[in-house]
């Protein structure tokens, strides 16, 4: 087996209102790697958010820090919550053939001493004066239990066809 | 195509005052490390000193972008013993169970040419919105030595230990 391994690849041939990684085999560490575009309404760009396990609970904290639109930063932190933001996408207000990306680290999915933890740093650049943005943040998970499954969603509307999202698993043996 | 190796994978049975991985290898072209790791210091905030072949002088600099309030901001140090802007870990203050994420490249870390740079992301995660109770970094550091990397080491800042079930894995990469 190696060491890392691509488990699953959505590719979306068609609109859909999430992705959904079940099967996440036997690692130590995930990572998932995408590009998202959304159709949400008068977006210029939108965020995409994480869960596990189905639970839509506010079992979920994030914090995240930014540089936007050329010459802004800002921080938030976020508690409370029924997922993590994890993404950026473009949407119809912004440029239509331009998707964000985003990398999501999730240590130690199966451990269950620890809450999950994640890491994330999504992207979107949009050509010259459009909507721009880059961050990196966290996120918390407040379950010990194992991770078996991840639904990445639209803040709102749906993720269009061409967005892609990867998920591989990283072994530690 | 890239090809990983894992070299070292510990995870902590009890606490301990460090992680560290000897005899690497200099056969790979780079090397990652993923922890997963908090502390028993009893503070919300705090950091991992990396060090290079157990040298101990003051032979290292970093560079910062971090956030744990609203404004992020930056800051850089100069003949440190350590890198530790990058390796933010939580203490004992933070929510029970919650261990941080770091990651850590080190390129090119056999040659005997050039000094050697990591570049390392890190968080702590924790359910609060209060300031400096949760951390981002974004971070570089440089080790000023020409000598092949063979010896890494994490060891708690301020002294405390990294609580059981932090984890550690060392991979090497080769090919591109």
């Amino acid at each position: 087996m190696a060491v890392i391994e691509a488990i699953a690849t959505t590719y979306l041939e068609a609109d859909a209102a999430s992705v959904t990684f079940s099967s996440l085999g036997s690692y130590e560490h995930l990572q998932i790697r995408g590009g998202a575009h959304t159709d949400a309404a008068g977006a210029g760009y939108n965020a995409f958010h994480i869960r596990f396990n189905g639970d839509t609970a506010a079992n979920y904290a994030f914090h995240y820090m930014r540089g936007y639109n050329g010459s802004n930063t800002a921080a938030t932190a976020a508690t409370g919550y029924s997922y993590i933001f994890c993404g950026l996408e473009p949407g119809p207000g912004g440029l239509s053939t331009a998707y964000g990306t985003a990398i999501i680290d999730i240590l130690d999915y199966r451990n269950t001493n620890k809450n999950t933890t994640i890491s994330y740093s999504p992207a979107i650049a949009t050509g010259a004066g459009g909507s721009t943005e880059v961050q990196f943040g966290s996120g918390l998970w407040d379950s010990t239990a194992a991770v078996t499954s991840i639904v990445l969603t639209p803040q709102s509307g749906n993720f269009t066809r061409g967005s892609e999202f990867t998920l591989f698993g990283l072994a530690s043996s | 195509m890239a090809a990983f190796t894992v070299i070292d994978h510990t995870e902590l049975g009890a606490a301990a005052a460090s992680w560290s991985k000897t005899s690497i290898p200099s056969s790979y072209d780079h090397l990652l490390l993923k922890v997963s790791a908090r502390t028993d210091t009893a503070a919300h905030l705090g950091n991992l000193m990396l060090r290079f072949n157990s040298d101990t002088g003051t032979n290292y600099s970093q560079t910062l972008l971090y956030a744990n309030t609203s404004t992020p901001a930056s800051a850089r140090s100069t003949g440190l013993t350590s890198i530790y802007y990058g390796p933010t870990v939580g203490g004992a203050s933070i929510l029970a169970d919650t261990f941080g994420a770091i990651k850590i490249w080190i390129p090119n870390y056999a040659n005997t040419a050039n000094f050697k740079q990591a570049s390392i992301d890190g968080v702590i995660e924790n359910n609060s919105t209060t300031n400096a109770q949760w951390n981002l970094h974004v971070a570089a550091g440089l080790w000023s030595s020409t000598a092949a990397i063979n010896a890494v080491s994490l060891t708690d800042l301020a002294g405390g230990n990294l609580v059981q079930y932090s984890t550690f894995t060392l991979y090497g990469v080769t090919g591109a």
